[in-house]
C-alpha cells in the first residue's frame, strides 16, 4: 500500500473532514478515540496481517509512528 | 411539545407503506425534511402527496439490500445531496413465517439481509463523524415483539429482529460516547400494515383496546427521534398494547 493510499484509509477510520499528513500528532485528533483504536486495530489485522495491541497504538505519538508500525507494507 | 426544523434532515427507510410511511409523514408534518427511501417509486410518490409540505419531502428509491456492505457509501452521497443528518428511521422489513422444517438457507439469509445486514450497514453509514450533526443525533430501528417473545412460525424473522435490537444497543453504548448520538429500538406486534394485512383479522380479538394502527408506532419513533427524548438512549420499546 502506498503511503497516500494509507492515509486516505486513515482518514476514512478516523472520520475526519480534515486531511491526515505524516508529521501530524495523533493526539492532537479529536477523532482518536478508543474505539478509533480498535478500528485500527481490525484494519492492521485484516490489511497487513498484523496483530498490535491497545496500549502498543496508546504509545504512538504521530502519523508517522503508525507508518512505521506497518513496515513493508506502507511504501 | 415536538416539533422539527427544515434543517433537521432525517432519513426514513421503508417509507412507502406502514410504519414507515406514517413515520415519514408525521415528521414531515412537524417540520423536518424527510429523505424517503423505498424501492417503490409509484407508492414513495403516493406518500408524498399525503405530506403536508411536500417540499421538504424527498424521494430516494432503492433497495437497500442491493450491495448492502456499501450502504454507508450510499449514506455519504445523500448527505453530500441533503447535507448532515440529525435523524434515521430504519422502518424497512420483511415479515416471513415459517416453521423450523420449512425453513431454508436462502430464505433465511434474505432476512437476515434486509431485517439485520441492512439496518447495520446503514446505521454504520450514518454514524461516520463526517455524515451527522454529532450532538442531538437519533437513531430509530424497528425491531419487533417477535425478537423478544418469538411465536410458532417466527424463528428465523424473530432471530433477525433480536439479533439487531442487540447489536443496536452495542452500538448505542459507542457512539453516545464518542458522538453524542442516541439509538434506541422500537418492537411492536402487528398493526394494521400492509405487511401483516393477511393475518391481522384473527388476531385482532388479542388487544384489549383492539388492533393497533401504525400511527400508534410512529409516535413512539418520532418521539425517540426528537429532542424532546435527548435523556432516552439504548432502549428497546415495546409496543403491543400491553398484550405480551
Amino acid at each position: 500500500m502506498k503511503q497516500e493510499e494509507f492515509l486516505t484509509e486513515l482518514e476514512d477510520i478516523l472520520q475526519r473532514e480534515d486531511s491526515c499528513k505524516v508529521e501530524d500528532n495523533i493526539e492532537d485528533y479529536d477523532e482518536w478515540d478508543s474505539l478509533s483504536k480498535m478500528a485500527l486495530m481490525a484494519f492492521y489485522d485484516k490489511q497487513f496481517g498484523i496483530k498490535i495491541s491497545l496500549s502498543q497504538l496508546s504509545e504512538l505519538k504521530t502519523v508517522s509512528d503508525l507508518i512505521e508500525l506497518a513496515g513493508e507494507n506502507i511504501q | 411539545m415536538i416539533s422539527f426544523k427544515k434543517n433537521d434532515v432525517i432519513i426514513v427507510t421503508g417509507a412507502s407503506s406502514g410504519l414507515g410511511q406514517s413515520t415519514a409523514i408525521q415528521l414531515n408534518e412537524l417540520g423536518a425534511t424527510v429523505i424517503a427511501i423505498a424501492r417503490n417509486k409509484e407508492r414513495l410518490n403516493e406518500t408524498k402527496l399525503k405530506c403536508k409540505y411536500p417540499d421538504n419531502f424527498h424521494i430516494e428509491v432503492k433497495d437497500l439490500t442491493e450491495k448492502i456492505e456499501e450502504l454507508p457509501v450510499y449514506i455519504k452521497e445523500l448527505k453530500n445531496k441533503y447535507g448532515k443528518f440529525t435523524g434515521l428511521a430504519y422502518c424497512a422489513g420483511v415479515a416471513n413465517i415459517a416453521p423450523l422444517q420449512a425453513i431454508d438457507l436462502t430464505k433465511a439469509k434474505e432476512i437476515f439481509d434486509i431485517n439485520y445486514f441492512a439496518p447495520l450497514f446503514m446505521v454504520k453509514g450514518f454514524c461516520d463523524r463526517r455524515n451527522n450533526i454529532g450532538k442531538g443525533a437519533s437513531i430509530v430501528v424497528i425491531s419487533s415483539i417477535s425478537g423478544v417473545k418469538s411465536d410458532k412460525g417466527h424463528g428465523v424473522y424473530g432471530g433477525s429482529k433480536a439479533a439487531i435490537a442487540a447489536s443496536m444497543k452495542s452500538f448505542a453504548r459507542e457512539v453516545s460516547e464518542t458522538q453524542g448520538i442516541r439509538i434506541n429500538c422500537v418492537s411492536p406486534s402487528d398493526v394494521k400494515t400492509p405487511l401483516t394485512a393477511h393475518k391481522i383479522e384473527q388476531e385482532n380479538s388479542k388487544y384489549p383496546f383492539g388492533c393497533g394502527e401504525a400511527t400508534d408506532v410512529s409516535n413512539m419513533i418520532v418521539f425517540l427521534l426528537s429532542y424532546e427524548a435527548k435523556w432516552i438512549n439504548t432502549q428497546n420499546y415495546i409496543i403491543d398494547c400491553g398484550y405480551m
